[in-house]
């Protein structure tokens, strides 16, 4: 008997099925996209010229790819470090393990198993400017001022859109940072409370250096996951008001499906993917150093 | 002393329980609202809407879920198995190549992928939800596992080689009992991620009797909701459409915590 550590062809046909039904298709959709991107195509005809660089050109001088990677970046900041910050100070109150720990945990982890395409629709409702919950309640309590067409106002779509994505995925930094506290040792919380460090001074120098590792995690995952954001914003905004919350997946979805540009599309694309790469190329570096 | 621990609880514990107002009042406020003028009618609607039926709905989600989530299981354990266990050439020139693919958006290859679906005929049928799924949960769902599969001493497998083991037999006695944690994992995971998808069914799905929960509960958003109770009986439909992913969830916490950390800390 052959040991199975030995040049062993038969691992090609274990990969095999991962290689036809995963890799080949999103190898595939990557290649097309670069070479689409060249092109004139609109997505459905037979008919497709080379136009080079053309659609890059386009792209570059065009305004609304330039708010949609911005829009993108806010989306990251924001996101990522309230999350984080919200997630982290929340771990540590739950790493004291009070009686009723895993319920808190339970409640917020909970909007993960939730769709966001029915998140979104409960939180349309919620937000409606005049018959939603939250304007409601804050006329009630005399915040007039503060009861704003959320996703309906330039100046707040955006913030709204991130606020429910927060309310979406902090548990998700919460339970990160939560497994990262449980392996780090108790003696460390010992020699601070020797030294007489207080429970924030505890916090700020020696708890959160510790998890520093994950804190670069949760960011760099945050970029991916920026890159990806989809169907929050086209659920709960469209990318509306004007441009106000366009992002570069639901630039690229207008363009491919209501301007049947699909060249310009895959040029939005290939960004998308570039930096994407990158990105998955430093957390798989970043994994291995811990 | 007794009384400085007793009052940092009371803080902590206040803390914890206005987060969790925050986490859960628009959930309960949807609930609430959902029995809102017609009481449990609003339920009854939508059981009984004709043009989307709710128990259909239900059913499509499940069976693309349940294929999925198996499908992506099956996959990356054979896989993982060999690259965690097996030496042949080009190994690690496969794997990176393999992860190089964790990063890949979707949404961010619409149009190809869109293309595929047509040429293979898949428009509007629940195998072409399925494949595009498959193919792209895979490859996080192979990482998670072939880190977990590193943690199963290779004496063990050698030994039983020795004693006549097929390399299929050892995957198949030990590789899935010893993995059965991840393999949890994995299932819970790709479960959950596959019925809150809401973009390949958009890409896909046309015809109503195909839909999805998460094209369900769009289709009865994008009617108008003025009247509060149009509103009552929506917060009524994304009661009944959550219903099911809550229930998995509670029954699953476990799995679906420990999942999403194995494949965020070892990214």
């Amino acid at each position: 008997m052959k040991s199975l550590r030995k040049n062993n062809w038969m691992g090609y046909l274990y990969i095999l099925p991962l290689l036809l039904f995963s890799t080949a298709l999103i190898y595939y959709c990557m290649v097309c996209t670069v070479g689409v991107s060249f092109t004139d195509w609109n997505g459905m005809s037979k008919e497709m010229n080379v136009v080079g660089v053309k659609n890059y050109v386009k792209l570059l001088n065009d305004k609304t790819f330039w708010t949609a990677a911005l829009n993108n970046m806010i989306f990251f900041v924001g996101t990522v470090f309230v999350q984080a910050g919200v997630g982290f100070f929340l771990a540590v109150l739950l790493k004291l393990k009070l009686p009723g720990t895993s319920m808190f945990k339970a409640v917020y982890f909970m909007p993960i198993a939730m769709a966001t395409s029915i998140i979104t629709a409960i939180f349309r409702i919620i937000l409606d400017p005049t018959n939603g919950a939250l304007n409601q309640f804050l006329r009630a309590i005399h915040l007039d001022f503060l009861a704003v067409s959320w996703l309906g106002d330039k100046r707040f779509a955006l913030f709204a859109v991130i606020m429910v994505n927060i309310f979406q995925w902090m548990g998700f930094s919460m339970i990160t940072y939560y497994a990262s506290l449980m392996s780090l040792p108790d003696d460390v919380y010992e020699a601070a409370k020797i030294d007489g460090a207080g429970f924030w001074r505890t916090l700020v120098s020696v708890t959160f250096p510790m998890v520093k590792g994950t804190t670069n995690t949760l960011i760099i995952l945050g970029i991916v996951g920026s890159l990806k954001t989809f169907d929050i914003v086209k659920l709960l905004t469209g990318g509306g008001p004007g441009r106000a919350t366009t992002v570069l997946n639901t630039y690229l979805y207008e363009k491919a499906f209501n301007d049947f540009n699909a060249g310009s599309a895959s040029a939005i694309g290939v960004a998308i993917l570039l930096i994407a790469l990158v990105m998955s190329g430093l957390q798989v570096k970043l994994g291995k150093e811990e | 002393m007794g009384k400085k621990k007793m009052k940092a609880a009371f803080l902590v514990y206040l803390i914890l329980i206005l987060c969790a107002l925050i986490w859960l009042l628009p959930i309960l406020t949807a609930l609430v609202k959902s029995f809102h003028i017609n009481g449990l009618g609003n339920y009854l609607y939508v059981l009984t809407y004709e043009k989307i039926s709710y128990f259909r709905v239900i059913f499509n989600s499940l069976s693309i879920a349940v294929v999925t989530a198996l499908g992506v299981t099956l996959i990356s354990s054979l896989a993982a198995y060999a690259f965690s266990k097996m030496e042949f050439k080009g190994r690690r020139l496969f794997y990176g190549m393999i992860l190089a693919c964790l990063a890949v958006p979707v949404a961010a290859v619409t149009s190809p992928l869109f293309n595929v679906i047509k040429v293979f005929g898949f428009l509007d049928k629940h195998i072409g939800v399925i494949v595009p799924l498959v193919a792209f949960h895979t490859p996080m769902m192979l990482l998670m596992t072939k880190n977990y599969f590193d943690s199963i001493p290779d004496e063990l497998l050698e030994s039983a080689r020795i004693d006549g083991a097929s390399s299929f037999g050892i995957w198949y006695e030990f590789m899935l009992p010893l993995g059965k944690p991840i393999i949890a994992n994995v299932m819970v995971l790709t479960f959950i991620y596959t019925w809150n998808d809401y973009l390949v069914p958009l890409l896909v799905l046309r015809s109503e009797e195909n839909y999805t929960v998460t094209l369900a509960a769009q289709y009865f958003m994008s009617s108008t909701y003025q009247s509060p109770e149009d509103v009552a009986r929506i917060y009524a439909v994304m009661m009944l459409l959550t219903l099911p992913s809550i229930l998995v969830y509670l029954f699953s916490q476990k799995f679906l915590v420990s999942g999403i950390t194995a494949g965020s800390v070892k990214g």
